[in-house]
């Protein structure tokens, strides 16, 4: 049943409690809704602001409980997992700048859930951030320099190589291209595209960009103020969806138009070698 | 007939502590009655601070090095502060990214519009501009603190802000990079109608390809500070004559068909120190010969619209460079 | 690189006099330590109340003591003694406002009130009832100076913490695994220390004024020690006849308190900009 699911969120709500403390409300943030995310798979979360997609990545680190439901990690619940989950789970986030410590050298932000973790040799952690770097294509000497002297796209790729240096079986990516320019995000999803080839991670991807997130995906889920309006395989969106908030979606995002109008400029540059 | 907006050969450095920083190089552009100019470029390309010269609303320790702004074949540049504050009111109205960040958080919408009309703006013209951008109740919006609203609605409200006057130019800098999707694309209709409406000129920057594409009438690619490729949107984008529009398509996640690779373009954005003397984008750019690097190209006109590069002729026919 | 000195605060000529001054003042007591180049503030037997000329740089006081050394020895119990006392309050302040801004919840209740409590006393009125309390003399006026720096202390660090702590790259080390006391030692304290060096500065300019005002009563240091301010206390007897013993240590202290000002200034410029 949940055997080969890596994590999967089972009729899950969430509700906050919000206002000042004679007027409290209650909000309903996830409504019995059901996720699941498979070994080596991405799936590709995608909701506007208030649709609950933080909250489904929260989650899914363990740092919320649900109110109702399960949210089960390799088939237990997280409580279960009390202590043994460090370096299993990781994040990247929206702002390049911020998810590095402006007074740490780039090889200690690096090395760093890998010396939280405690078990491993000075030797073999210095090893690995050369390593993660190296797949991330960054240089070695790069271990060296200070955030501010990197651009944000190269503080995005430092933060994957973070969030890849203890091996983690789920990376939750959130908003993490969002901040970036349209080349730069077309490599940092490249680059997670391929280290999910070589490394075999299962990755939730968490955007509101939905060119972005079938670019990306195997499977998509579409969130709508706490409810989940369409979910399945991610080559579904390069058409018009039946779901019309979905749908409204993809033509917000010109992803319609283009697609009828003109054919990809490259197709018709591309005459090969040799004219 | 004079355009109205002029810009010619403007360049613009910062001069900070560790030296200058060249944010414009020699920049022109022109821009007609009632059109909708889109300015595309990435970040660094120099694009806001060329929307902010043209009101000249520049940070302090900016320096206009040479070329000059005309807006209705007016200097922008030779203007007395009296007459400048008079352009920036009548003339020319800003929208911004952050409504919510741009509005004095501190005062009612009403009030805040009101300010934003000529003379003492009476309820009844409140009311009418917050209808004419569809904010249909008027009344308790302009009851209403900037916070309390949306940030569609406040976007709706800045619009409002700056066709109040019905000025010639609107320039709008990223006007929608703040909002969620499903509300992108009514405020582009919202802004660029009411536009039309008065027949003001509207700069729209974006980062946005897509939004670019579909609302405006001209495009200018900017890179490096200069405005690389413009002419009518319709050929720009389908018959790139410039590198780094081309390239930029390819890189494009969203133009990619299923189970295709987008192409990010190598290497990063120039920063520049001074006038560059050869082509900036010739470290990565395909076509790149000898004369790229030692060359600073000249805007010509080919196929339709202005491009600066060497190599344009066999960018637009479509022979990808090995 | 150049011959010459670099002096810090490039383009900032206040701080720079700040800087200069403080170091002439500083080496000048550091000299008058070591040598006895000035003379030695305790010796007797000089004439007393004598005229600033030849044998006594700046003259002498009642019992006969050059009062250049001891303007001199003043100089460093004025700086050292604040100085030390803003240490001890900055790392008991900044202590409880890095915990009180990253834990909020009920400590972050109780503390800022605390130091708001603490803070609406008048410094000096406070200094005094301490000294009150306990004796008068060196410790007493350090206790005052603390207690006066600790409250500021800990709003400031507070303030910059609850910014520091919402930052990203702190969430990514909870998730990590990161135990409080490195979180606190590698993450919060490095991108607070500016806060806490330009307050530290401020707060070592008015903890001199607070010693002197004391001292210049007569409840923080006592003879054989001088601070500036204890000399203004022994001078004030004998202004009509021997002027000098005021003016002297209030001229001296009025530019080590503004130099420590300035500097203070200077670091909080440095700093502003980078904070974005």
């Amino acid at each position: 049943m949940t055997a080969d699911r890596l994590i999967s969120l089972e009729k899950v709500t969430k509700r906050y409690a919000s206002g000042p403390p004679w007027a409290r409300r209650a909000v309903t943030a996830l409504n019995a809704i059901d996720l699941a995310i498979g070994n080596g798979e991405t799936l590709a979360l995608v909701g506007e602001s208030g649709s609950g997609k933080t909250t489904v990545g929260r989650l899914c680190l363990g740092l919320l409980e649900p109110s109702a439901g399960r949210v089960l990690l390799e088939g237990r619940p997280f409580s279960a997992w009390r202590g043994k989950l460090r370096g299993r789970l990781a994040t990247v986030l929206q702002h390049p700048r911020w998810s590095l410590n402006p007074r740490l050298r780039i090889g200690t932000s690096v090395a760093e859930p890998l010396v939280v973790g405690g078990s491993t040799g000075r030797r073999e952690v210095s090893a690995k951030v050369t390593e993660m770097l190296a797949s991330v294509g960054l240089p070695a000497e790069m271990e060296r320099r200070y955030p501010h002297e990197l651009s944000g796209g190269q503080c995005q790729r430092v933060a994957i190589a973070r969030a890849l240096i203890t091996a983690p079986r789920l990376i939750v990516f959130d908003e993490a291209v969002s901040a970036l320019d349209v080349s730069v995000q077309a490599q940092v999803l490249n680059l997670i595209k391929d280290l999910q080839q070589q490394v075999g991670f299962s990755a939730l991807f968490i955007t509101h960009d939905l060119a972005a997130a079938r670019y990306v995906a195997s499977e998509i889920a579409v969130l709508h103020r706490g409810t989940l309006v369409e979910s399945g395989p991610a080559s579904r969106l390069y058409q018009a969806s039946s779901h019309p908030y979905t749908r409204g979606l993809q033509e917000a995002g010109g992803l319609l138009d283009r697609a009828a109008q003109n054919p990809a400029p490259f197709e018709v540059a591309d005459l090969g070698v040799g004219l | 007939m004079t355009p109205a907006l002029a810009i010619n050969d403007l360049a613009i450095d910062f001069r900070s502590r560790r030296g200058h920083v060249r944010a414009v190089d020699g920049a022109a552009l022109t821009a007609a009655c009632g059109e909708v100019l889109g300015v595309v470029g990435e970040s660094g390309c120099g694009k806001s601070t060329l929307g902010m010269a043209i009101g000249r609303l520049l940070a302090p320790g900016a320096l206009r090095v040479t070329g000059d702004i005309l807006v209705d074949g007016r200097s922008v540049f030779a203007l007395d502060d009296d007459a400048l504050r008079t352009l920036r009111a009548e003339e020319l109205g800003f929208v911004f990214q952050d409504p919510i960040g741009t509005l004095d958080p501190t005062r009612r919408i009403g009030l805040q519009v009101k300010a934003a009309l000529p003379g003492r703006g009476t309820d009844r013209e409140v009311e009418a501009v917050l209808f004419e951008v569809g904010l249909s109740d008027a009344g308790r919006v302009a009851r209403s603190y900037p916070h309390e609203l949306s940030g569609g609605m406040a976007q709706r409200v800045s619009i409002g802000m700056a066709l109040a006057r019905r000025p010639k130019i609107v320039i709008a800098d990223e006007p929608t990079a703040a909002l969620d999707a499903s509300i992108k694309s009514q405020i582009l209709d919202l802004l660029t109608g009411r536009c039309r409406a008065t027949g003001a000129v509207l700069i729209l920057l974006s980062h946005d390809l897509h939004a670019i594409r579909k609302y405006s009438d001209r495009v200018a690619v900017m890179y490096g500070g200069r405005l690389v490729e413009t002419g009518p949107s319709s050929i720009i984008f389908t018959r790139p004559a410039h590198p780094y529009t081309a390239m930029l398509l390819r890189a494009s996640i969203a133009d990619v068909p299923i189970g295709g690779r987008a192409e990010p373009i190598p290497g990063a954005p120039p920063v520049l120190e001074g006038r560059c003397e050869r082509c900036s984008f010739a470290p990565r750019c395909e076509w790149t010969e000898q004369r790229c690097t030692a060359v600073r190209p000249e805007a010509r006109f080919i196929a339709g619209r202005e491009v600066v590069c060497h190599r344009a002729e066999s960018v637009i026919a479509g022979v990808r460079a090995s | 690189m150049t011959a010459g000195i670099r002096i810090p605060f490039h383009g900032d000529p206040l701080a720079q006099a700040g800087t200069i001054a403080l170091v002439v003042l500083v080496g000048f007591s550091i000299v008058g330590l070591t040598t006895n180049i000035f003379g030695s503030p305790t010796t007797l037997g000089g004439p007393a109340l004598s005229v600033p000329g030849p044998g006594h740089a700046l003259g002498t006081d009642q019992l006969g003591r050059s009062l250049m050394p001891r303007v001199v020895a003043g100089i460093h119990v004025t700086i050292l003694l604040s100085a030390f006392a803003v240490m001890i309050a900055a790392t008991i302040g900044s202590l409880l406002g890095l915990l009180s801004g990253y834990f909020k919840g009920l400590m972050d209740e109780i503390v800022p009130r605390l130091a708001d409590l603490m803070f609406s006393f008048p410094a000096i009125l406070l200094a005094i009832m301490i000294s009150a309390i306990l004796k008068p003399g060196t410790p007493s006026a350090i206790a005052a100076i603390v207690i006066v720096t600790l409250p500021v202390m800990i709003r400031v660090v507070r303030a910059a913490t609850l910014t520091v702590a919402e930052q990203d790259f702190v969430i990514q080390a909870r998730i990590a695994g990161a135990g409080l006391g490195r979180i606190l030692a590698l993450h919060l304290l490095p991108n607070v220390a500016s806060v806490i060096i330009v307050q530290a500065a401020y707060s070592i300019s008015f903890g001199m004024i607070i010693e002197s005002g004391i001292s210049f009563l007569g409840l923080g240091v006592q003879p054989p020690e001088a601070s500036l301010g204890s000399l203004l206390h022994d001078g004030r007897v004998y202004l009509s006849v021997a002027p000098w013993l005021v003016f002297v240590p209030g001229i001296v202290l009025a530019i080590t308190i503004l130099s420590v000002n300035l500097v203070g200034d200077g670091l909080r410029r440095t700093i502003d900009p980078l904070i974005e």
